[in-house]
């Protein structure tokens, strides 16, 4: 039909271009689509999104919940809640989040200020010196070369959640407060996040910082995670041996100076001394973790220099494995890498061994064949999702925080009936002169408890 | 393709161009198989185009049904997940395969005995005393106290109690760091006949004796919160007497009231008479038929009490009635709150942070809140939830003001988790130390 508008020769050349342009159309929408698929377009996203998206509006059209469901949700109907929230006396229709009120908005930050953890302070030394010499009331050694010790550990304000995790928590709590009542320890247990900037796993930093200054008569803050728990009752910590050193946690020495690993060592539990080198470490430390840009760009770095990081922002103990190992001259004299008893135990490599460690072995050894801490990295008991199972999880957690229980039980003549049962039995009868009955493993009135009975 | 297409085209009307196998067959035949071969490239085309669509969409979005696998694996998750969170919440042993419910309980006739009977604590816990010089019971001039408190050892009914109880234990540790009190927290029913509040008897007993050096047992319950942090116990005054319990002699002797003493938060003297009392207290504490008939008593005897199965407090106060000369070493402390019932207390907390200061205890600043009829950690409580949660929260964040002061920290009102500063940070923070840290500045003791 062209043909007999525009001639034979011309139609032949508009359907090789038409044939022309279809191809090209064709393969640059192909293109545009792979790129597309693998690169995503900035704010228009991938092709997943946007099929997200698709799906998502085609649901709420059916009047289904937009947000993807969550798996450890408490699965409890939420209907008809609203006429009966105010007055209802039960606690399984209330929603706790709407209890909390902020008086106050959240200070604005000048964002074109560099971020500091606090002013610097550069005579620390001298100060606390100054006032430990006019406070003897307070002395930072007790029983002679005893260090006086705060263990800091601590967890969100905000209701956990999962529906068990505060539960875990709480067990988590008591299994310290029990090791530090034996061992002449004080806790401090945090719930307030003192710097907004610095959330998560480098909320510890502020918080060591106004501790170790506002306590001048703590010689060592040992930091614990909410996620670990004391396994050994009996081991006491060979104080001695760090008596030249600043700080103190586990790991090996050619993971992180040589290998520069990211798990070279764990900063879920550490030993930090109160002095000068300890602040000028946390102001070193600190840079990576303001949360936002900063963060990110310090995680990329991270997994570029360190060895096996994965993708993910900047967390505390990466840029403590690099600050170590490149500024190795700086630090390194004072830093101790303990691995001759489990300051921090992965508990993936010793749940499963506490019947025979209770077969082979008995509690003060505080390494693999009794550990002293048993933690439990990844599981997440206070989040929704964590890296391993949650039967595992928690159920280890059980095994673990009775394991260490027994040994406090059984000053008492008294165990769990399995590592498993939250039930107790008797082991030995209650006599008539209790004062006789000596515990076996001495942990009713340990030597490293003893009081020198002053002048007063 | 579509080039040689047209070019095959062109090959039919100009014989000078070459073409690449082209057919000589007659035009009719030539024109139609060139239709066909038109058609037939466009189809491969088409065909090619959409394979590789195809599977490039595959490979970025996925393909499947649009309810997709992933809400059915949820929903497995889910369900697999909910039966953990069940099993952890149930009572049921694993390992015990005689579960509790058909024990046989102590029958009326039979009499029941926390343990064998001591008959010469106090000279006994002198020697070991005298022996053990590195334990004394007075450290730096103050009697040593242990305060025990606990709660049971399986999940909350719901996850907002354990949440309570984990706030609760942390005000109970501040308090304790502050003045020097060690803590025992208990998990584990040591007797199971007597269960419940019962619970709090045989740990009592079982601390004294195991713990010689320690002179105060000071049992706080889990739902009672320091709301004084500088005030401390005035143990003096308690030096003839071997029980300190909070209530009002008028309320106990005159009324008989059900509600005149409370235990929730009381002090036992390490010694004889408290063993003693402790085994005079027991017997209405055996469930079953023992604790039932004994609520019947208690009952008919006291005023106000409603009809339920005995429990400690309303029997310490029968006891205290009936046998009259327990009360010579009883003191009864209401001089300062050391059980203040948090109805009347929680809504003047601004009222108090304007006007007074810590370290009275009393009704101007109590020294603890006890947030009875509560009960977080079950189903249902005496009061509104709603009430008694923000309450709760209020009376914690009301004590952990106190804490932060130190740190130069407040909360952001009292119902918020977040805080704000009140100082700014500093290169001599010793000074603020001197100032604010409670142990130092003396500020504010109960004399």
């Amino acid at each position: 039909m062209l043909d007999r508008i525009i001639g034979p020769r011309r139609t032949r050349q508009l359907n090789r271009l038409l044939h022309k342009g279809k191809v090209t159309i064709l393969c640059l929408v192909l293109t545009i689509v792979v790129l597309r698929g693998n690169l995503g377009a900035g704010k228009f996203g991938t092709p997943e999104q946007d099929f997200k998206e698709i799906r998502e509006t085609f649901y709420q059209y059916r009047s289904r919940r937009a947000e993807p469901r969550r798996v450890l949700e408490e699965l409890q109907t939420t209907t008809e809640q609203t006429t009966s929230s105010v007055t209802t006396n039960s606690y399984a229709e209330f929603d706790i989040n709407k209890l909390f009120v902020d008086e106050e908005d959240d200070v604005k930050k000048n964002v074109n200020e560099p971020y500091s953890i606090g002013p610097k302070i550069s005579d620390w030394d001298e100060q606390r010196g100054n006032w430990l010499k006019q406070n003897p009331n307070f002395p930072n050694f007790v029983n002679g070369n005893k260090p006086r010790v705060l263990l800091v550990t601590g967890s969100s304000p905000k209701p956990c959640e999962n529906p068990v995790g505060d539960h875990y928590l709480l067990k988590s709590i008591k299994n310290k407060i029990d090791y530090c009542r034996i061992h002449g320890i004080e806790i401090f247990y945090n719930m307030a996040l003192l710097d907004a900037e610095m959330a998560g796993f480098w909320a510890k930093l502020p918080l060591i910082r106004k501790l170790l200054l506002s306590h001048p008569e703590v010689e060592f803050l040992w930091w614990m995670d909410s996620d670990a728990m004391f396994t050994d009752m009996a081991f006491e910590i060979p104080w001695e041996r760090y008596k030249d050193r600043n700080l103190v946690m586990h790991g090996w020495n050619e993971m992180v100076y040589d290998e520069k690993n990211w798990i070279g060592l764990n900063t879920g539990s550490f030993l930090l001394r109160n002095c000068q080198w300890s602040l000028d470490l946390i102001d070193v430390w600190a840079p990576m973790g303001p949360k936002g840009k900063i963060r990110d760009e310090a995680g990329k770095l991270l997994t570029r220099e360190l060895k096996d990081r994965p993708v993910f922002e900047a967390d505390d103990q990466s840029a403590m494995v690099w600050i170590l190992a490149s500024q190795k001259d700086r630090w390194a004299n004072k830093v101790y890498l303990e691995n001759h008893y489990y300051l921090h135990g992965y508990w993936g490599i010793l749940v499963d061994r506490y019947e025979e460690m209770i077969a082979s072995y008995h509690p003060g050894f505080g390494d693999h064949r009794w550990p002293l801490v048993t933690h439990f990295v990844g599981c997440k008991p206070c989040g929704k999702f964590g890296d391993y199972p949650v039967e595992r999880c928690l159920k280890q957690m059980d095994r673990a925080f009775n394991f260490g229980d027994n040994q406090i039980l059984q000053m008492y003549g008294f165990t769990h009936k399995s590592l498993a049962s939250r039930r107790v039995k008797q082991t030995r009868n209650d006599s008539s002169n209790p004062l006789e009955v000596k515990d076996e493993l001495g942990l009713l009135h340990p030597a490293y408890k003893v009081v020198k009975v002053s002048s007063s | 393709m579509g080039q040689e297409g047209a070019q095959k085209r062109g090959s039919s009307t100009l014989p000078t161009t070459t073409t690449a196998g082209g057919h000589r067959t007659g035009r009719s035949i030539r024109g139609g198989s060139r239709q066909i071969h038109k058609t037939l490239n466009n189809i491969k085309i088409t065909i090619l185009c959409g394979l590789v669509t195809i599977l490039v969409l595959r490979g970025t979005i996925g393909f499947g049904s649009l309810s997709s696998d992933n809400d059915q694996e949820n929903q497995a998750i889910i369900e697999e997940t909910n039966r953990i969170l069940e099993e952890i919440r149930s009572d049921k042993d694993p390992d015990d395969p005689e579960d509790n419910q058909n024990q046989p309980t102590i029958n009326l006739n039979d009499t029941y005995s926390l343990g064998p009977k001591i008959l010469n604590w106090d000279e006994e816990r002198r020697l070991w005393l005298n022996q053990n010089q590195d334990f004394p019971n007075i450290v730096n001039g103050k009697a040593r106290i242990l305060l025990v408190t606990g709660s049971p050892p399986n999940p909350c009914d719901n996850a907002i109690g354990d949440h309570y109880l984990l706030k609760s234990i942390k005000n109970k540790i501040d308090y304790c760091r502050i003045h020097g009190i060690e803590i025992v927290y208990n998990m584990a029913h040591l007797d199971k006949e007597l269960s419940g509040y019962w619970a709090k008897l045989p740990l009592i007993r079982r601390l004294m004796l195991s713990h010689p050096e320690v002179e105060w047992i000071w049992w706080m319950d889990s739902d009672a919160l320091f709301t004084d942090m500088v005030f401390e116990l005035p143990l003096d005054k308690y030096k003839d007497h071997n029980l300190v319990i909070h209530g009002y002699q008028d309320l106990l002797f005159n009324q008989k009231s059900w509600i005149a003493l409370n235990t929730g938060s009381f002090l036992f003297r390490n010694c004889q008479w408290s063993l003693d009392l402790l085994d005079d207290w027991a017997p209405m504490g055996p469930k079953g038929p023992v604790r039932e008939e004994a609520g019947k008593i208690l009952t008919a005897n006291l005023k106000g009490r409603p009809a339920f199965e005995a429990d400690d407090q309303s029997a310490l106060i029968y006891l205290l009635i009936t046998k009259t000369e327990w009360m010579k070493k009883v003191f009864i402390e209401n001089s300062f709150f050391l059980h203040g019932y948090w109805a009347g207390l929680v809504d003047r907390y601004e009222e108090m942070m304007e006007k007074y200061h810590p370290g009275l205890g009393d009704e101007r600043w109590p020294f603890v809140t006890h947030f009875v009829g509560c009960k977080p950690c079950g189903s249902y409580g005496d009061y509104p939830v709603q009430r008694c949660l923000s309450s709760m929260e209020r009376a914690f964040n009301f004590a952990d003001n106190q804490v932060l002061k130190l740190y130069g920290f407040r909360h952001r009102g009292l119902l918020s988790p977040k805080i704000k500063r009140i100082r700014n940070e500093t290169v001599n923070p010793l000074q603020y130390v001197d100032q604010f840290d409670i142990r130092h500045s003396g500020q504010g003791t109960s004399n």
